[in-house]
C-alpha cells in the first residue's frame, strides 16, 4: 500500500468540516494516482458534495490537509488550483452561453495561452500581432477540434450552446475541462440527469481518460455506473469513511450493505445495491 | 503585414474625406470619429467584459483635463505632455480598476456613476487649476517640432486615434483574452474553475479601456478648444450606453453603427425636435431593448442571414 | 442651540425624502430584482404634477394631493405594464428591464423639458412658507409636513408587510419567485402594484422637495443617487433600512455643510463619496435583511 503511496497525486489526510455545530465531514483519507478512477460513494448526506468541494478548492477545510504532487492546496483560489492541473466539472452543467462550443473549450486552454501569473508577454503579442500569437491560436483551435470529436460533440462544434440537449452540454463540460491538460479530473455526478445511452458513452469517455494518465475522482450517486468504472471505490456515510477498495470488495462490506439498506427503506430512487449480481457472481 | 495594409487604406479612405469638407462638416466628422472611438472601447467595457460602469466620460475627461493643464499650466512641452497624459490616464485607470473589479453589476454601476458625478463636483470646485463651472477654453495646440497641425491634418489624428481604437479591440477580442472576458461576463465561476484569473481579466478590461477613453480625451481636448463639466456628465455617458446597445453591444461593428446612426438622427430630426436630441435617444434605447435586443447589427445579420439561405436555394 | 434644533428639523425632513426614494427603490427591487434608475425621473414628474395642479391650475392641496398620487400610481402602472412586462415574460436577461427603465429615465425627462420647458418652475408647499416653533423644535411648516408624511408612509409600509397578508406575499415574493408563484401568488400583479406603489411614493417625494428646490427637469438624477445612497447605506433588506440611510446621508450632508471645514464646493462630495466607501466596505448596508 505504502508503495502505491509514493505515486499518488492527491493525498488527503484527515479531512474535516464543520458548519457551526454541524460536522458535515470528519476525518476522511483519499488517495488518487495518475492513471486510476477513484469512485466516491455513499446515501444521501454522507458528506460526498462537501469533500468535493473542498477538493475542488471551493470550500475551506476545517481540519486536515491536502496535497497535490506534493504540494499543500489549502488557501489556493481556484484559478490557481487549475494552473496546477486540477479541472473539476460542474452537475448543472454552466456553459459560456455566448459562445459556441468551440469557443467553450478553447476556454479551457487559457491557462497555456496566458503563461505564468503576473505576466502581460502574452496580452503584449496579442497586441502586436505577432506570429507566435497567430501560431498559439491556431494550434489551440486544432486542439480544440480534437477534444470536441473525443467526447463525440463533432457535429455540433460551430452550434450555439443554447441548443445542446442537457448531455451534450456535459460533453461539452467535459471537453472544456479537458482543454486545460489536467493532471486530477474531478468529476461532480456526471452521470446525473443523463440518459442510459449517454451514461454508456460518459463510460467510455471517463475510462478513456484515466487511459491518458490522468488521475480521476468520481463522486457519484448512481451505483451500478461507477462500480463499473471506478478502480478503487471510497464509501462515505455520516461525513465519515466507512469502507475502501475494490468495488467487488466494496459491494460485499456488510458496513456498506447496511448504510444502503437503511437508504433504501426510505425509498431512494437510484440507490440500488445490485446484491442479485453480486451474489451471482460470489 | 495583411492588417497593416487594411490600416493603411482605410486610413487613407478616412483621411481623404477629411481634406474635402468645410469647416461645419469637419467639426461634425470630427466629433462622429470621437463618438465612435469611445463607443468602441466601452462596447470592449460593457458588451464584451459585461461590466456596467458609467465612468467611460470620467475618464474622458480626465483626459482632456489632464493635457490642458499639463502644456498651459504646468508648461511642459507637447511631446512630453503627452506622454505624461497617457501615463495620468493609464496610472487612474488602474487605480479606479482595483476597487471598482470587486464590485459587480448593480454595486458597480452605482460606484462609478458616484465616481462620475464626483469628477463634476471636483471640476466645479477646482478654482483656477480647472477653471471651474466654466471650464478651461482659448487654448491652442502648440506646434509639435515645429510644426502645426491643425484643420485636416488634426482630423487625420483623430482618424488613426479611431483606427488604432479598434484595430486594438479587435485583436484582443479575438484572442485569448477576449474569450477570458466573456466567459468572466457569462459565468464567473465557471470561468475561475477553467483556469481565468477572474480578477487580473477584468482589471485590465477595465484599465485598458479607460486609459484608451483618456486618452481620446486628450485628443478632444483640441477639437472645441474648450473644457468644461457638462461635456463629461452622466449625460453623455447614458447617451454612450445607448449607442452601444442600440447598435448591438458586443460587437465592434455595432458600436461603430450606434454611434454614427444616434449622433446623426437627432441632427437630421432636429427640424422636428429642436435641441431635444436626448429624446431620441431614450425611444431609440426603450424601443431596441423590447423588440430587437441584439442591436442594429442583429438586423444585419439577419438579412445577411436571408441573403446567404436565398443564395442557396 | 436653537440653529443646532433647527438644523436638526432640517436634516431630518431631508432625510426623509431620501428615505421615500430609497423606499421607491425597494418597493420594486424586493419582489423583482429590478433596479429601477427612473426612480428619479418620477419624482421629477410628481414635481412637475404639483406644478400644474397647484400652481397653474390652482386647485387645493389635498385634492392635488389625491391627483397627483393617482396619476403617478398610473404611470408606475404603465410603465411596468409597457417597457418591463414583455421583457420578463420573454424571458429576456436580467438586464434587460433595468437598461430600458435607463431609456425611460430619458424619456421622461425630455417629455417634461418639451412640454413645459427647461426652466424650474415653483410649486407651493402644503401649509405655506411660515415657520413653527414647538417648544425647543424649530423649523418651517413643509419640514413638518414631510415628517409627518413619512412617518405615516413609512408606518403604513411597514404595517402592510408585516400585517397583512397581501403585504406576506410581497415578502414571499421576494424571498423566493418560484415557490411563491408556485404557491399561487399572482406574481404579475404583485409586480404591477410594486411598479405602482414605487412610482406613487417617489412622486410623493418630489412633491413635497419641490417647494424647497422649484420643480425642475434635471432634478431626477441627483434625487436618484442621493435615494442610492440612502438605500445603500440603510441596507436593501428592509424598508427600516430606507429611513435609517436617509437620515444618516441628510444629516451627514447637512452637518458637513455646517460645520466641516471643507471648501463649500466640495460639499456636494461628501453623499458621493459617502456612498462609494460603503460600497466598498459594506454594501449590503447597515441593517441586514430578514432571511
Amino acid at each position: 500500500m505504502s508503495k502505491q503511496s509514493d505515486t499518488a497525486l492527491l493525498v488527503c489526510k484527515g479531512l474535516g468540516k464543520r458548519f457551526g455545530g454541524l460536522v458535515a465531514v470528519a476525518d476522511v483519507d483519499l488517495e488518487v494516482r495518475a492513471g486510476e478512477i477513484l469512485g466516491v460513494i455513499g446515501p444521501n448526506g454522507a458528506g460526498k458534495s462537501t469533500i468535493f468541494s473542498m477538493i475542488a478548492g471551493a470550500l475551506a477545510c476545517s481540519t486536515g490537509s491536502l496535497t497535490f504532487s506534493g504540494e499543500v492546496l489549502t488557501g489556493l483560489p481556484t484559478h490557481a488550483m487549475a494552473a496546477r492541473g486540477i479541472m473539476r466539472t460542474f452537475q448543472h452543467n454552466k456553459p459560456f452561453v455566448s459562445m459556441s462550443v468551440r469557443e467553450n473549450v478553447m476556454v479551457g486552454m487559457h491557462i497555456g495561452f496566458a503563461g505564468s501569473p503576473g505576466s502581460l508577454g502574452p496580452l503584449w503579442q496579442v497586441l502586436m500581432g505577432t506570429r507566435g500569437a497567430a501560431k498559439a491560436e491556431r494550434e489551440a483551435a486544432r486542439k480544440a477540434e480534437e477534444l470536441i470529436d473525443f467526447v463525440g460533440l463533432g457535429e455540433w462544434r460551430n452550434a450555439d450552446v443554447a441548443t445542446l440537449s442537457f448531455g451534450q452540454g456535459r460533453l461539452l463540460e467535459i471537453a472544456r475541462a479537458l482543454a486545460a491538460k489536467p493532471k486530477l479530473m474531478l468529476f461532480d455526478e456526471p452521470a446525473a440527469g443523463l440518459t442510459p445511452a449517454e451514461c454508456e458513452r460518459l463510460s467510455v469517455i471517463i475510462r478513456q481518460i484515466s487511459q491518458r494518465g490522468i488521475a480521476v475522482l468520481l463522486i457519484e450517486h448512481d451505483m451500478r455506473f461507477l462500480m463499473a468504472l471506478a478502480d478503487r471505490v471510497v464509501v462515505l456515510n455520516f461525513g465519515r469513511k466507512i469502507a475502501e477498495g475494490t468495488p467487488a470488495a466494496v459491494q460485499l462490506d456488510a458496513a456498506v450493505i447496511s448504510a444502503y439498506l437503511g437508504e433504501i427503506s426510505d425509498i431512494k430512487r437510484d440507490v440500488k445495491v445490485d446484491t442479485s449480481g453480486v451474489l451471482a457472481n460470489a | 503585414m495583411k492588417s497593416l495594409l487594411k490600416f493603411i487604406v482605410a486610413a487613407v479612405l478616412l483621411s481623404s474625406i477629411a481634406f474635402m469638407l468645410g469647416s461645419y462638416q469637419t467639426d461634425v466628422y470630427r466629433k462622429v470619429l470621437l463618438w465612435v472611438t469611445l463607443a468602441l472601447s466601452y462596447n470592449f467595457l460593457f458588451g464584451i467584459a459585461g461590466q456596467v460602469a458609467f465612468s467611460h466620460f470620467t475618464f474622458y475627461g480626465i483626459g482632456a483635463y489632464a493635457i490642458v493643464i499639463l502644456i498651459f499650466q504646468v508648461g511642459l512641452p507637447l511631446p512630453l505632455a503627452i506622454l505624461a497624459g497617457i501615463a495620468i490616464c493609464v496610472v487612474l485607470a488602474l487605480v479606479v480598476a482595483i476597487p471598482a473589479t470587486r464590485l459587480d453589476g448593480f454595486y458597480l454601476a452605482l460606484a462609478t456613476l458616484a465616481f462620475a458625478q464626483l469628477f463634476i463636483v471636483v471640476l466645479d470646485a477646482g478654482g483656477k487649476v480647472t477653471g471651474s463651472a466654466g471650464g478651461l477654453a482659448n487654448y491652442r495646440l502648440p506646434d509639435l517640432f515645429g510644426i502645426k497641425v491643425n484643420g485636416p491634418w488634426y482630423t487625420v489624428v483623430i482618424v488613426l486615434l479611431m483606427l488604432t481604437t479598434l484595430a486594438t479591440l479587435w485583436r484582443l477580442d479575438r484572442s485569448y483574452f477576449g474569450r477570458a472576458c466573456r466567459a468572466v461576463r457569462d459565468d464567473a465561476e465557471a470561468a475561475e474553475a477553467m483556469g481565468v484569473n477572474v480578477v487580473r481579466t477584468k482589471i485590465i478590461a477595465y484599465t485598458v479601456t479607460s486609459a484608451m477613453a483618456g486618452i481620446a480625451g486628450m485628443v478632444y481636448a483640441f477639437v472645441d478648444n474648450a473644457v468644461n463639466p457638462p461635456i463629461f456628465g452622466l449625460e453623455n455617458s447614458f447617451i454612450l450606453l445607448f449607442m452601444v446597445i442600440v447598435g448591438g453591444s458586443g460587437r465592434h461593428a455595432g458600436a461603430i453603427i450606434g454611434a454614427v446612426l444616434l449622433y446623426f438622427i437627432p441632427l437630421l430630426l432636429s427640424p422636428i425636435i429642436g435641441h431635444h436630441h436626448a429624446l431620441v435617444y431614450g425611444v431609440f434605447m426603450v424601443a431596441v431593448v423590447l423588440f430587437q435586443p441584439k442591436g442594429l447589427i442583429g438586423i444585419w445579420d439577419w438579412l445577411k442571414l436571408r441573403m446567404k439561405l436565398r443564395s442557396r436555394a | 442651540m436653537n440653529d443646532f434644533l433647527e438644523l436638526i428639523v432640517g436634516a431630518t425632513a431631508s432625510g426623509c425624502v431620501y428615505a421615500l426614494v430609497a423606499l421607491s427603490y425597494l418597493l420594486i427591487t424586493r419582489p423583482t430584482g429590478i433596479i429601477n434608475f427612473a426612480v428619479g425621473e418620477w419624482a421629477m414628474l410628481g414635481a412637475f404634477g404639483g406644478f400644474l395642479v397647484l400652481s397653474r391650475a390652482g386647485l387645493p392641496y389635498p385634492v392635488s394631493m389625491v391627483l397627483i398620487l393617482a396619476g403617478m400610481f398610473l404611470i408606475g402602472w404603465a410603465t411596468e405594464r409597457l417597457t418591463v412586462r414583455p421583457l420578463v415574460e420573454r424571458g429576456a436577461p436580467a438586464l434587460a428591464p433595468i437598461l430600458a427603465l435607463l431609456g425611460m429615465l430619458v424619456v421622461f425627462r425630455e417629455i417634461i423639458s418639451v412640454t413645459v420647458g427647461p426652466d424650474p418652475q415653483p410649486v407651493p408647499p402644503a401649509f405655506g412658507f411660515g415657520r413653527l416653533e414647538l417648544g425647543l423644535v424649530a423649523g418651517s411648516y413643509q419640514s413638518f409636513f414631510i415628517i409627518t408624511v413619512t412617518a405615516v408612509v413609512f408606518a403604513s409600509v411597514w404595517y402592510f408587510f408585516e400585517r397583512t397578508l397581501a403585504g406576506k406575499s410581497f415578502e414571499a415574493v421576494a424571498i423566493d419567485r418560484r415557490a411563491a408563484s408556485l404557491m399561487g401568488i399572482n406574481l404579475r400583479r404583485v409586480t404591477a402594484l410594486a411598479f405602482a406603489a414605487s412610482a406613487a411614493v417617489a412622486g410623493l417625494a418630489g412633491v413635497l422637495v419641490a417647494p424647497n428646490v422649484a420643480a425642475s427637469y434635471l432634478m431626477g438624477v441627483p434625487l436618484a443617487i442621493q435615494g442610492f445612497t440612502a438605500l445603500v447605506i440603510g441596507g436593501v433588506g428592509r424598508v427600516e433600512g430606507a429611513l435609517l440611510g436617509g437620515m444618516i446621508l441628510a444629516f451627514v450632508e447637512q452637518f458637513t455643510v455646517r460645520y466641516a471645514p471643507i471648501p463649500p464646493g466640495l460639499v456636494q462630495g461628501v453623499p458621493l463619496v459617502l456612498l462609494i466607501l460603503f460600497l466598498l466596505v459594506r454594501p449590503t448596508g447597515l441593517l441586514k435583511a430578514k432571511t
